[in-house]
């Protein structure tokens, strides 16, 4: 989806530029904030020249056109998409562009975050500069090089200070703490932090604590590659302080994206090294990692020449995640659910906190089972849920649409030869079911299964995935092996297994049948029953193996390498950084420590392959590619707001203020319809919920269904990854049952009283089950007592007893099973009929046939008797 | 496993004749012999239905009648010792209360633990209450018909009656406030005080004096202040402790008892080839009638718990 609207985005941001005319990034700030949305775009004249006889003459004149997708509003960890065209083609294209690997090119466009605005009237702390800009090695920051090789000595734009032999700092820091070797030309970038520290950055020691060796997070500063034509993309991702504290960017701080096409030193001399032109020509690859010219490198993005061709693209930051704790000291108002919810929850919080006249909403994600259960027992006042749940409790529950979204397939597939990333994953049902039921062996130990010796070890091998993505490479890895995916209970999980068990060759496949290249099915899921709500970890495997960490360490593996997590938003983060949560990896601190498994490595770029179930939210906010889904025999699609509305168009209503159907087996029948299409649902009892909280979860149905529905990045707006619910249209049902259901919620039907302020409800909770009475221990409170043992879990009407305002309420529901919950209603209950026939019928029975029986006998003793006598 | 019933009948069939056996002892066929195998299935059957309705009318009210004199005596020490169990965890069986009618001129023991075979001793108390007289509402359940019938009649209780229990921790006199039945309204949970909640069942009709169809709830309110009710008590109970629960749980136990009949059945029949029809008889008998007494009292686990 996030590549569809990126190319819309473009295509806005591209009229505004034209209609606005030419504009200069230095007038970026300004004009960005005004158009809220619409990204960033602009084009500059970029050049390398040369100084011959005291005159500079222009080697080379580019044209570098800029646009970057969004540049407001931004979450830690979100990438932006950056769109360039007209810069130098770039050659010698390093497998990995992030960080220190990708300094071994030759032309490409370095982009860093810095904080502070490239704007020479604001004041010092505010403006960015060169010493902002963050980068996680020092080999970014700082060179040595011998007199004959410092090329940035011969820049024509320097300072004469910056063609010193030590440069960069003054002064310059001594020999100890850099390590400087006294006769080489150093250059020093040093790094000012937000809090103001200045970090010297010669040394690993002297770097900023989050550029540690093994971050928690990996570089996100790159130099990405221009295409021959001059064009490229990349995807950029910003960090905020709460991923970087020492760059500090915030909503108060804002940031900007540099984006420094590099053209090379402009020499005041005519030094060999530096006017070279590059040794690799343009579109060429450096898989050996070989040096390069490093007059055009991105090595020296900070020297003059290059740092004067840079493009500014101001940052400007969202409210952080805690926004609403920090600003807001109300209590919380939590509703529990849908991980699906967590983007637009995000977004939604702050324009409710923020406002007196509104409530301080709170979602906190919980499987969706759970969460229906804890709002059914009256723990929680709503619960977010994308199917329909069963009432245990005896107030009846109405289920508001919220959200159009769903399920993706996310992926990051690199390409082979170093062509890139893959954009065009499509998948099967078959291909999910392959995945899921653990049916490729992953690896040689895998591959000692019973019943599985002839499957391909990895879904890349498989003929089936191949005929439908070409071009992948096709060597066998264990993350290739499996789809990351949820371990706990979730209606994720059981829509993508009743998509799966409503394609007849998946189910076939599920089922035993093998697939026309003779692979089959994981014996131990074999049968499996679709759909499922948690899916289950079946395997019993344990493979034999001589080594040593195997021996000590015996563990079903193709479960290690499943591994399924509990939260989508910690598969999306996998599939941002490439790493797989295959749990097979085997390490220990010494040599004379025991061995343990633990993760894999994350996956180097340029040979990613990796397939995790995320959220559309989720894969939208983090820029992640999403996989096409067969929707008919020739026909995959995949998620974007054309697709998700063909598929919510086959909604349809069942009763009033119940879940609408959307089937699979409906879905299937639209080619156009994405699969993974989910409707999310607030949940709340029309009856006896307290009126405050009905107030609450009212008003958050009501503004969620209208103002939350308007796209955007800002504060109570819905982010990208769910469809707008409209008056109108294919969403027009889900936006009127919303109205009703919120009318129903606020009006609360039957409702007798409020939540107890005094113990006994509290207390009534541990009325032992059955409900008996009010246990001892549960502080001498008494509840509804031998009766509540008999209580039917369905709805009781008020009974026509008055109930008394003040003392114990009598708990109205009781589950069946016996779970008893405190009910906040104070209801009496008629006594329910305990009746058995055995106890009515027994006896009577007994004494009929004994009389019967004697009748009988005696009849016929009388009668054989009399014939005997005669 | 009813197949293997005749047995206990067989001794109390008036002249009894020996079986298949021919020309043995008794060379002389009689004609009651020629009633052929229906007369003779149906008088094995009736004999059954008869030797339960016995069994579970008279002979357990004669058990229960015994149990309740046991009870009686060990809760009377247990009350003069003061050792009489007044909260936690009670093992299922023990004597936890007395309870008097003074309008029906009964008095009862309860014991704990309302599964079927707990209630074949008298009133039994459920174990996820209180116990009578402490904070709360407690239930005890009463058999209405069989054993003893012990809350026979308690329907008749009118509001105002009294009910004194007595525990260890005291004496505490109920007052009858209503009769309720499915369909009538639950009052509420005291706050602080206690109540006591009978549980029976009925059935109306020209047979209910031996028919038990649902439950009915005689309900008393504490007069005066509640004992205080120690913790521990059990959160649950299982659905054979709860009203007109039942206990499969005696089935593998009922296998064992009727197949002892069976045996010992058959231990006779070979034992009259060779003694005298007097001696077998005589030696028999009584261990026949035994052993189907044992097996009928836990063939009744298997039925309602308030019958």
């Amino acid at each position: 989806m996030s590549r569809a609207r990126t190319g819309a985005l473009l295509a806005v941001a591209g009229l505004l530029v034209a209609s606005a005319g030419p504009m200069g990034w230095a007038a970026g700030p300004a004009v960005a904030a005004e158009r809220q949305d619409a990204g960033f775009s602009t084009t500059k004249t970029v050049t390398r020249t040369q100084l011959v006889a005291g005159v500079s003459q222009v080697l080379d004149s580019r044209d570098v056109a800029v646009s970057v997708d969004k540049t407001v509003e931004l979450w830690g960890r979100e990438r932006i998409h950056v769109h360039w065209a007209g810069a130098h083609p770039s050659g010698g294209r390093a497998a990995n562009p992030f960080g220190e690997s990708g300094m071994a090119q030759e032309y490409p466009v370095v982009l860093l975050q810095c904080r502070g605005l490239d704007d020479a009237s604001l004041p010092a702390e505010q403006e960015m500069s060169r010493e902002t800009c963050w980068t996680s090695t020092r080999q970014q920051r700082t060179q040595s090089a011998t007199e004959s090789a410092a090329v940035w000595r011969h820049d024509e734009y320097a300072t004469e200070a910056d063609r010193a032999q030590k440069a960069g700092v003054s002064p310059h820091p001594d020999a100890t703490t850099c390590q400087d070797v006294p006769f080489l030309s150093t250059h020093i970038t040093p790094f000012r932090a937000a809090d103001g520290t200045v970090f010297p950055a010669c040394t690993t020691e002297t770097m900023p604590p989050e550029a540690a060796v093994g971050a928690s997070y990996p570089p996100s500063e790159m130099a990405a590659f221009t295409d021959v034509d001059g064009s490229g993309d990349a995807s950029f991702e910003v960090r905020t302080d709460i991923e970087n504290e020492s760059l500090g960017c915030n909503q108060a701080t804002d940031c900007t994206l540099v984006v420094i096409p590099i053209m090379g030193i402009s020499c005041l001399d005519a030094d060999a090294l530096c006017t070279g032109t590059g040794r690799f020509p343009p579109g060429s690859s450096n898989f050996a990692n070989e040096g390069v010219d490093d007059a055009v490198s991105p090595l020296y993005w900070w020297a003059e020449s290059n740092w004067r061709n840079r493009i500014s693209v101001p940052l400007k930051f969202g409210l952080s995640p805690d926004a609403c704790d920090v600003l807001d000291d109300r209590a919380p108002t939590a509703f529990f659910g849908s991980e699906l919810m967590s983007q637009a929850a995000l977004q939604w919080s702050p324009s409710y906190c923020l406002r007196k006249d509104r409530f301080k909403f709170q979602l906190n994600r919980m499987s969706d089972m759970a969460a229906f259960a804890l709002m059914d027992n009256g723990q929680a006042p709503a619960a977010m849920v994308s199917s329909a749940h069963k009432v245990e409790g005896a107030d009846p529950v109405a289920y508001a649409p919220t959200a159009v979204t769903g399920f993706a397939v996310s992926y990051a597939i690199d390409r082979p030869d170093n062509a890139g990333e893959y954009g065009q994953l499509r998948l099967t049902p078959r291909l999910l079911a392959k995945l899921l039921t653990q049916s490729y062996p992953a690896s040689s130990l895998g591959a000692q299964h019973p019943g599985m010796s002839k499957n391909p070890l990895s879904l890349n091998l498989d003929p089936e995935f191949q005929q439908l993505n070409t071009g992948l490479d096709t060597i066998s890895r264990e993350a290739a092996a499996t789809v990351l995916s949820l371990s706990q209970s979730s209606d994720v999980v059981e829509t993508l297994t009743e998509y799966i068990a409503h394609d007849a060759k998946a189910s076939a496949f599920v089922a035993g049948k093998p697939d026309q290249w003779g692979m089959v099915v994981n014996p131990s899921y074999r049968g499996t029953t679709l759909p499922v709500a948690e899916w289950p970890l079946k395997d019993t495997f344990v493979p034999a193996s001589e080594l040593e960490c195997q021996k000590q360490n015996p563990a079903v593996y193709l479960s290690q390498v499943a591994a399924p997590v509990s939260y989508l938003r910690t598969i999306a983060e996998a599939v941002l950084d490439a790493w797989p949560n295959v749990q097979t990896r085997c390490d220990r601190p010494t040599p004379s420590d025991p061995f343990k498994l633990g993760r894999i490595d994350r996956q180097g770029i340029g040979s990613r392959f990796m397939l995790g179930v995320t959220s559309l939210g989720d894969a939208a906010r983090f820029g992640l590619r999403t996989a096409a889904l067969q929707s008919s025999a020739s026909h995959f699609v995949g998620p974007d707001d054309a697709s998700l509305l063909a598929a919510v168009a086959h909604a349809e209503p069942t009763a009033a203020g119940q879940p609408f159907r959307l089937e699979q087996s409906v879905l299937a029948k639209d080619r156009a319809a994405y699969p993974g299409t989910m409707i999310v649902y607030t949940a709340a009892h029309t009856s006896g919920l307290a009126k405050a909280d009905a107030t609450k979860v009212a008003q958050f149905m009501r503004v969620s269904s209208t103002e939350g529905q308007d796209r955007g990045p800002g504060n109570g707006q819905l982010p990208e990854g769910f469809l707008p619910l409209r008056d109108g249209g294919a969403t027009k049902p889900l936006y009127e049952a919303a109205r009703r259901v919120a009318t129903a919620v606020a009006a609360q039907v039957k409702a007798r009283a409020t939540g107890n302020s005094g113990g006994s409800v509290a207390s009534g909770g541990s009325v032992p089950s059955g409900g008996s009475g009010g246990s001892a221990s549960s502080g001498g409170t008494a509840t509804s007592g031998g009766v509540a043992a008999q209580i039917p879990a369905t709805p009781v009407a008020a009974s026509p007893e008055p109930v008394a305002d003040a003392g114990p309420v009598v708990p109205a529901r009781a589950a069946q099973d016996g779970a008893f919950e405190p009910a906040p209603v104070a209801m009496t209950v008629p006594t329910p009929a305990d009746v058995s026939r055995t106890g009515e019928l027994l006896l009577p029975l007994l004494l009929l046939i004994a009389l019967a029986g004697g009748i009988l006998t005696s009849g016929l003793r009388l009668t054989t008797g009399r014939r005997r006598s005669r | 496993m009813t197949m293997t019933r005749p047995a206990p009948v067989q001794p109390r069939m008036p002249a009894p004749r020996p079986p298949v056996t021919h020309g043995v002892a008794t060379p002389d066929p009689e004609p009651a012999r020629r009633l052929g195998p229906v007369g003779d299935a149906v008088t094995v059957l009736s004999m059954i239905c008869l030797w339960l309705l016995v069994q579970t009318l008279v002979l357990g009210a004669v058990s229960e009648n015994r149990a309740q004199n046991e009870a009686y005596t060990q809760l009377r020490g247990e009350l003069a010792a003061a050792t009489a169990p007044i909260g936690g965890v009670i093992t299922p069986g023990e004597p936890v209360a007395l309870l008097r009618f003074p309008s029906l001129g009964r008095e009862l023991v309860v014991v704990e633990g309302t599964a079927s075979g707990d209630l074949l001793g008298g009133p039994a108390h459920r174990r996820d209450t209180p116990l009578p007289g402490q904070q709360g509402v407690s239930l005890v359940y009463g058999r209405a018909h069989t054993y003893g019938a012990p809350f026979a009649g308690l329907t008749g209780l009118r509001p105002g009656d009294h009910v004194v229990a007595r525990t260890g921790q005291g004496r505490a006199v109920f007052v009858v406030d209503r009769v309720r039945r499915a369909g009538d309204p639950v009052p509420q949970a005291p706050s602080n005080g206690a109540r006591l909640t009978l549980v029976t069942a009925e059935s109306t009709g020209p047979l209910s004096a031996i028919s038990a169809a649902s439950a009915v709830y005689i309900d008393a309110t504490l007069a005066g202040t509640a004992f205080v009710a120690p913790a521990g008590r059990l959160s649950a109970v299982p659905d054979s402790e709860r009203a007109m629960g039942n206990d499969p749980a005696a089935l593998p136990l009922l296998v064992v008892g009727l197949g002892l009949v069976l045996l010992l059945v058959l231990v006779a029949l070979v034992a009259r080839q060779r003694w005298s029809a007097t001696l077998v008889w005589l030696v028999a008998v009584p261990l026949v009638l035994a052993a189907a007494w044992s097996a009928t009292d836990v063939a009744v686990r298997l039925l309602p718990n308030l019958l």
